[in-house]
């Protein structure tokens, strides 16, 4: 009955970088999420440069041309003309700014309002986080979509007052998973000791707990902006959201409906857009998923 | 012709590193009224002899390298799919081990009892005591009739108003009853235990091996018990047979076995059973020596 | 059982205040309106305020949501300006339109849905899971307006074989109304002709909400039925020789289901709230287009009114998941 020594194995490297290439290793293993990768970053790169990219930059800004209405797709405008005879391929481009920039921003306020308040609820406890709760609860019992709807018609058009309506709807969600995950991490050690030394509530949240909970954040968060995405075309669809010259996707299909099917390019290019953009990011949330909560694979 | 000869049995089993040979060349004879007893440390192959008897395995990640395992006379690995599923409750029962997790949490047990007893009964309706032509509802009612009597004969108590309840509301000893008596009632011909009292308690663990053993007397059929307890082997069963790495290291009556062993793994495995005189410190684990000159 | 539902639907009660109570801040707090709207850019002030008192808005607030609440519990749910009906009898005319879209669509992804997972879980990786799989990441992300448009350029505009929007040929009159759902109501009239005209209407709406809910119901399903599966109970009963099909579509089926439910559930309030996109590309008349021609024109009392009964219909919905949670794992007990 012999013992070997167990050998140490020597670190080459850190335990940060180690992580970080076993987790992009992960990542790489799903092609899907790194053709939903390829397609985000493509969209962030077209938003960005579309004013300077795009074929007909004047109808992007209003400008019409009357005398080429409802061409097919062709050389000189790959998805056609609508009825203003404005080049969709233009106009599918520019538009890619309002979807990707009111998603962000909607994601981005209902996170910060939703991280505040279900760490507040979470860390207090008792009646305030019952108030909280109830109202967050109260809200997730309404269909999000019409109480948007109804905030950003009476707030009226412009990109500002659609973003608040739809935040308005999407913080509760992160409320809850903040509030669950502080819950948790409140009774860990390194958290009752910090208490125990006396470091104050804001200080114990911001830097013992809400650091460790980041990454049930992300992945929601990547998740949500194909839906944020999809929610602002909604409003637009509808007739609710940003005033007419920009180009929005949303808006755009509402515009084609009333040409089809004989313009059926009118509506098939923004459509497409919406679809591949929230297809996109659901397909790097899944690949994050993935990377950052491992047991959560199926 | 024995009830079941299995010859020069090899297995490999493909995992994420590759295809590795699991059996090497498996050779074992069961006849009615003996209780083989199946030891081994683990990982050596016992549980996957035992299903291979009623071809569990998947393919992949099984296959199945040479060799033959004949049921009264027939290769059950040359079957069809739909003659194994004649033999399977029929007339091979097998029962596993943790009794928590081998009952179907949604349905009540006598729901699960009646569909292997209708399946049983459709291999063979004399199973549930029916002739060739009797009706559904018939063979509903005597499934359940029989389902009910079994379960009074594993001491299941007022057993007609226990089948319709729910696997999470019996105990864990009343759970392997139960199993038992789901495995028994198509009246196999052979019954296969893998580890049947492991996850029970030692006081429970000595009344379901008597109910197997009565059980198996009194229909006279065979048994392969897996276990690690050589104490078990001891008590219950006429035959053993001693695995190690894949291959049947000695195997035969289980006085000659643990009487005068021959080989020098199963004496090893002897000594690893604490006895009413084994002295402190005496106890011994098997060293990694021993596992080299003996493979 | 009975005392639980009775707790629970009693329970529904403080909720419910809390929501009215949320809604009537957010609409007044809001900006807008709709009596300018209504009577017009050439109104005068003198009509506007006539108006005002004929819609009950010159009085202070907490009197206005007081008289609002009495009212709602005596049927009295408020105004339309727009329609200028009052918005209960309104929903009662839109609502069975819009149960009926609702129920067809969960029923089409709840029927294809979990077949098809627990039939890819079980040829997990061949060529049917891909397939599938493939489909309904795409229907997971498709918009469910952009869909619509396609299966009316699709079916109604090329193929030309389903109506290309509306619920009932105008010219024609509905199945006699016995519950509103012009399906059920032909059924009941034994109307077969009735039937495929109101079927032929339902199908693309019903199938253009149904795609994402089916992927969602599918994967999920996949991938619990993938779980149970591996669990040992499994195992015995192949090992006792009960046929694959019984234990898949019985013995497993049950066990998977338990997940795949509360995902239904939550679908029930998306598949609510997505009819103001589906109802308004299918010209279909019920509660979404409804609430959609109310927010346009800042019309707030129908609107409160429609998110009041889909907040209901979803706590109901909840509440049945809840109890069907109870069939399909034994160890809930209600207490
Ligand atoms: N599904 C599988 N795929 C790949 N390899 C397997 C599989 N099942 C078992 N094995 C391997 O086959 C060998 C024998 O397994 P088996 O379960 O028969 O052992 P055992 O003797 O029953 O052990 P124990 O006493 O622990 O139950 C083990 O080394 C195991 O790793
Ligand atoms: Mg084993």
């Amino acid at each position: 009955m012999t013992m070997t020594p167990i050998a140490i194995p020597k670190r080459t490297q850190s335990a940060r970088l180690e992580n970080w290439s076993r987790a992009f290793y992960r990542f790489r293993q799903s092609w899907l999420s790194i053709v939903g990768l390829a397609i985000v970053v493509l969209l962030v790169v077209i938003a960005i440069f579309a004013p300077w990219i795009v074929p007909y930059p004047e109808h992007v800004v209003g400008g019409t041309n009357t005398g080429a209405r409802f061409q097919p797709p062709s050389a000189n405008a790959w998805f056609g003309t609508n009825a203003l005879g404005q080049d969709m391929f233009s106009l599918v481009l520019v538009g890619s700014q309002v979807s990707l920039f009111s998603g962000l921003a909607v994601v981005f306020i209902a996170i910060v309002v939703g991280t505040a308040v279900g760490a507040i609820a979470g860390y207090f406890g008792g009646w305030v986080d019952e108030v909280l709760m109830r109202i967050t609860d109260l809200l997730l019992t309404i269909p999000s979509l019409i109480l948007a709807m109804a905030v950003a018609a009476a707030l009226g058009t412009g990109v500002w007052n659609m973003i608040i309506a739809i935040s308005i709807t999407w913080w509760p969600a992160y409320a809850r998973l903040v509030r669950g995950e502080v819950i948790v991490k409140k009774e860990e050690q390194f958290v009752v000791a910090a208490h125990a030394l006396g470091a104050n509530w804001l200080r114990i949240l911001g830097k013992h707990i809400l650091p460790n909970i980041v990454s049930p954040i992300v992945i929601k968060a990547s998740l949500d902006m194909g839906f944020a995405i999809l929610t602002v075309a909604s409003l637009g669809f509808v007739g609710i959201g940003v005033k007419p010259p920009t180009p929005e996707w949303g808006t755009l299909l509402s515009g084609a409906r009333s040409y089809m099917p004989d313009y059926w390019w009118t509506a098939v290019a923004p459509g497409i857009a919406i679809f591949l953009a929230v297809l996109a990011f659901n397909l790097l949330g899944d690949g994050l998923r993935d990377v950052l909560d491992p047991k959560a694979r199926r | 012709m024995a009830l079941l000869d299995i010859k020069n049995l090899n297995l490999a089993m493909r995992s994420y590193e590759g295809e590795t040979q699991i059996l090497h060349g498996i050779d074992l004879k069961i006849e009615r009224g003996e209780i083989w007893g199946m030891v081994g440390e683990t990982g050596s192959g016992k549980s996957l002899t035992g299903l291979s008897v009623s071809r569990l395995i998947a393919s992949p990640p099984g296959r199945y390298l040479a060799g033959s395992i004949e049921f009264q006379g027939r290769d059950v690995l040359k079957a069809t799919d739909k003659e194994m599923r004649m033999l399977r409750g029929r007339h091979i029962g097998m029962i596993f081990q943790d009794p928590t997790t081998n009952l179907n949490p949604a349905f009540r047990i006598g729901t699960q009892l009646v569909d292997v007893a209708l399946h049983a009964g459709h291999a063979d309706p004399s199973v549930l005591g029916l002739g060739a032509g009797a009706s559904r509802g018939d063979f509903k009612k005597a499934a359940k009739r029989v389902a009910v009597e079994m379960l009074e004969k594993v001491g299941i108590p007022k057993a007609a108003d226990r089948i319709d309840d729910y696997p999470h509301q019996f105990s864990g000893g009343m759970r392997q009853r139960v199993l038992i008596a789901m495995a028994m009632i198509g009246k196999p011909d052979l019954l296969i235990a893998d580890e049947p009292t492991t996850a029970l308690d030692v006081s429970v663990q000595a009344q379901i091996l008597r109910l197997i053993h009565d059980l198996v007397a009194e229909r006279n059929i065979g048994v392969l018990l897996i276990t690690h307890n050589l104490g078990i082997v001891a008590q219950i069963c006429s035959h053993v047979a001693v695995m190690f790495r894949g291959r049947i290291l000695e195997a035969g009556k289980v006085n000659d076995v643990l009487k005068r062993p021959s080989h020098s793994y199963t004496q090893a495995l002897l000594n690893s059973v604490p006895t009413v005189h084994t002295k402190r410190g005496e106890l011994m684990g098997l060293s990694g020596a021993m596992r080299e000159t003996s493979a | 059982m009975l005392l639980y539902i009775l707790r629970r639907l009693v329970l529904l009660v403080p909720i419910l205040l809390g929501l009215t109570l949320l809604l009537f801040i957010v609409a007044r707090i809001l900006p807008g309106d709709p009596v300018g709207l209504a009577a017009g850019p050439n109104a005068t002030p003198e009509l506007i305020a006539q108006m005002k008192r004929e819609f009950g808005l010159d009085q202070p607030l907490p009197l206005q949501y007081w008289n609002y609440l009495t009212g709602l519990v005596s049927g009295d749910w408020g105004m339309s300006v727009f329609t200028r009906r009052p918005v209960f009898a309104d929903i009662l005319e839109y609502l069975p339109a819009t149960i009926e879209l609702v129920f067809a669509s969960l029923f089409i992804a709840v029927v294809v849905g979990i077949p098809l997972g627990l039939l890819t879980a079980v040829y997990k990786n061949g060529p049917l899971d891909y397939a599938t799989r493939t489909v309904a990441l795409g229907g997971i992300a498709m918009p469910r307006f952009f869909l619509g448009l396609l299966l009316q350029m699709a079916f109604a505009a090329w193929l030309d074989i389903l109506p290309l929007s509306g619920r009932y040929p105008l010219i024609e009159s509905p199945p006699d109304h016995v519950t509103g759902l012009y399906t059920i109501d032909a059924l009941i009239a034994g109307d077969w002709s009735a039937f495929q005209i109101a079927l032929s209407h339902l199908a693309l709406p019903a199938i253009a909400m149904a795609l994402s809910p089916l992927a969602t119901i599918m994967r999920m399903m996949r991938s619990s039925t993938i779980e149970v599966l591996q669990q040992d109970y499994v195992m015995t009963e192949r090992a006792l020789g009960l046929s694959n099909r019984l234990i898949l579509f019985k013995y497993v089926l049950k066990n998977a289901m338990t997940s795949t439910l509360t995902v239904i559930g939550l679908y029930v309030s998306w598949l609510l709230g997505g009819t103001v996109l589906v109802e308004t590309v299918f010209d279909w008349p019920g509660l979404g287009l409804y609430a959609t021609q109310a927010i346009l024109t800042q019309d707030f009392m129908p609107v409160i009114g429609v998110t009041l009964v889909i907040a209901i219909i979803y706590l109901v919905a909840m509440l049945v998941v809840d109890l069907l949670y109870g069939v399909f794992n034994p160890k809930v007990r209600y207490a």
